[in-house]
């Protein structure tokens, strides 16, 4: 069996000033990031191995947290015009969340100007949620229209935390921001919906690529933002097999618990089940063994 | 803009499409149909109750059985409570989803003011999710999904009076979740003469069912089955729960009314209705009604056919056979399981056709035939 390859890349200047991503620092990170996972000498290469220039892209992002702990916009602006400019336009990029309100308290500038880069939440008038529940196993749930109609690939650009009721939060959860009810589907420990919920064919087979954004880790009291349990990782994560990545993620979480002398999830009786069950699923691997782990640095 | 009775008025002219009326009363049609605020634009911010503040900004709520334990901006699995900074809210207080003119027969309350009109109001939300919710278009969505107006306690009163409507309705949803509106909403009621009832799923805590007892005159309780594994695979709920409030709703002064839908080859077997029966027999005696009502396909229990009548009527029958003495049948417009019986005499007491009372044989709260006592809020 060929192991999932995940790609973490590391770099020291990530940072602006006051706090904020580099943008420069951040395309040097996606472009070492798509090279290693693809095998292309060249990043641009790589996305065209998994995207197709035709296909809308849509950017999944995390603005939850407000801008406390939210994806940041240095990182998603600088994906989506990368993204833009590799395909040749940039109003088939949508980089979209929730709602236009949580976007904007994360530091998001709205935008549906046709010839730009797309920046709205399900929210926005005209957009909303399909009329119907589609159903899969456990979940039942309204598709938010940019999900569900106006892109043909995903890009789960998630925020890795810690989670109370999930274990972590990363690339699979992330979709719960693409229905109507996420709040009935964290009991559990948020299993089997976070799995039931990524096999529904408007996830499934629209989805490309995870980047996990962990640039900074709430590694213990998430998904909300605790400062002394966030720490500065300077990581972004790679991955095309999306339970891979979240088991990685998950790693990574517990590595920085362990050092801060936390117990681990399963000791807190949460672990992230939903990740075997995701596997069983067909979705990917949740096995460390299964997954080819490469660091680098920029 | 202020919301007295001559806006309200004035706000019917305009016509809205997502106003719900019914044609059982007449006057429904000057019911308000002003402006909506349309979907997220009102959300309330209420402190809410029945919670209790943990480290970390965390919170755990009290209301339900659920204790959904929530960090800072997290809701609950209602989906209309919400965790901000470390204090909890609700989000939809005054903000009514629907509001309608109802005969309390729909609710149903079929031996609470027969005949009275219900002003009937709900809120998106609902702390379970049923597979067979006929209002799912409200309850299972977030307040900021839904087209809302704003409609404060004071107004709910008011205009229920103005339309001489002796009645609040809270219902369609799940008025649990809109606990503090349906509370705030009852008071005001009362201060005008008015009464309130309550359409619940019984999923609340005894503290808070305990207050809101105090506040109200009838409380409607869906039972949906009587095993627990109809309530974890179609509910997402919990059995235990609600027969403890049905327990503590029937030892209060408030009347009390349970409806138990049928749905083909899921909840109908007839040992398990046997048990219920004898369960409400021996736990709240045999004078509160029980209705058995029809099913009919929808959400996401579409491949299922509406309960056959015959099913009804025999599980009325049993109902009947363990003693109860009020059982009816919901959703066969015209049928004589639609009636009161007296358990004395058999004759029909509260002649029934759908939502429409055809003839009341009652003497006060007495049989006119044979002088039983009926229970029930008769005036």
């Amino acid at each position: 069996m060929n192991k999932s390859r995940v790609v973490i890349i590391r770099s020291q200047s990530a940072w602006a000033a006051k706090g904020r991503p580099d943008p420069a620092s951040m395309l040097r990170i996606f472009r070492k990031g798509l090279e290693v996972l693809t095998g292309s000498s060249l990043a641009e290469d790589g996305l065209r191995q998994i995207f197709h220039p035709a296909e809308n892209i849509g950017l999944k992002i995390s603005t939850i947290g407000r801008r406390a702990i939210s994806t940041y916009p240095e990182t998603a602006v600088t994906l989506g015009l990368w993204l833009a400019k590799t395909f040749g336009r940039e109003d088939k990029i949508i980089i979209w969340d929730r709602t236009n309100e949580e976007l904007k308290d994360a530091g998001y500038k709205l935008s549906r100007s046709a010839g730009s880069l797309k920046i709205l939440g399900t929210d926005t008038p005209g957009i909303g949620y399909g009329p119907e529940p589609v159903v899969n196993r456990s979940v039942a749930s309204l598709f938010s229209k940019i999900q569900a109609e106006l892109i043909e690939a995903s890009i789960s650009l998630a925020l890795l935390k810690d989670h109370g009721l999930a274990g972590i939060t990363g690339g699979l959860k992330n979709y719960f921001g693409a229905i109507h009810n996420p709040n009935k589907y964290h009991d559990s420990n948020c299993n089997p919906y976070i799995a039931d919920l990524f096999e529904i064919d408007l996830i499934r087979k629209k989805h490309r690529l995870t980047i996990l954004d962990a640039l900074r880790v709430q590694y213990h009291r998430g998904p909300s933002y605790h400062p002394q349990w966030n720490d500065q990782s300077n990581k972004l994560v790679f991955g095309l097999d999306p339970v891979a990545v979240d088991t990685v993620g998950w790693k990574l979480v517990e590595d920085l618990r362990a050092k801060k002398g936390l117990p681990s999830l399963p000791e807190e009786r949460r672990q992230p089940a939903y990740l075997k069950t995701a596997e069983d699923l067909g979705l990917g691997q949740s096995r460390l063994e299964n997954i080819e782990i490469i660091e680098e640095e920029v | 803009m202020k919301m007295n009775r001559r806006n309200f008025l004035k706000a019917a002219a305009a016509g809205s499409s997502w106003f719900l009326t019914l044609n059982q009363l007449k006057g429904s049609e000057l019911l308000p149909a002003a402006e909506a605020a349309p979907a997220g634009a009102n959300l309330s911010r209420v402190e809410a109750r029945y919670y209790d503040r943990l480290p970390d900004r965390e919170i755990k709520c009290r209301l339900c059985p659920r204790f959904c334990q929530l960090g800072d901006k997290e809701r609950g699995f209602c989906g209309v409570r919400e965790n901000q900074d470390g204090k909890y809210y609700t989000l939809v207080y005054g903000q009514a989803a629907s509001y309608n003119i109802d005969p309390v027969e729909k609710k149903p309350l079929f031996h609470f003011l027969p005949g009275a009109m219900a002003f009937s109001i709900a809120t998106a939300g609902c702390n379970v999710a049923c597979k067979f919710c006929q209002n799912w278009e409200i309850s299972q969505m977030r307040p900021e999904q839904v087209k809302s107006r704003h409609l404060p306690p004071e107004v709910v009163a008011e205009t229920a009076a103005s339309y001489n409507c002796p009645v609040i309705a809270y219902t369609y949803s799940e008025p649990v979740i809109f606990y503090e509106y349906m509370y705030d909403t009852s008071l005001q009621a009362r201060r005008k003469g008015l009464r309130n009832a309550v359409i619940t799923n019984g999923f609340i805590n005894p503290e808070p069912l305990a207050e809101l007892i105090k506040a109200v005159e009838a409380i409607k309780i869906d039972l949906k089955a009587f095993n627990q594994d109809f309530y974890t695979n179609y509910v997402r709920g919990e059995l235990k729960p609600v027969l403890e409030s049905i327990k503590q709703i029937a030892r209060s002064r408030v009347w009390l009314e349970i409806v138990y839908l049928v749905i083909p080859t899921l909840n109908d077997k007839p040992e398990e209705i046997r048990q219920m029966a004898r369960w409400l027999a021996a736990e709240i005696g045999p004078d509160y009604p029980l209705h058995f009502s029809r099913f009919q396909p929808m959400y996401l229990i579409k491949n299922l056919p509406p309960t056959p009548v015959s099913t009804l009527e025999r599980l009325r029958d049993i109902a009947l056979q363990e003693g109860l003495h009020y059982v009816y049948l919901g959703n066969i417009p015209g049928h004589p399981g639609e009636n009161t019986y007296c358990p004395n005499c058999g004759q029909p007491v509260i002649e029934r056709y759908g939502y429409t009372i055809k003839k009341i044989n009652l003497s006060g709260n007495k049989c006119r035939h044979c002088q039983q006592v009926i229970p029930g809020v008769w005036s």
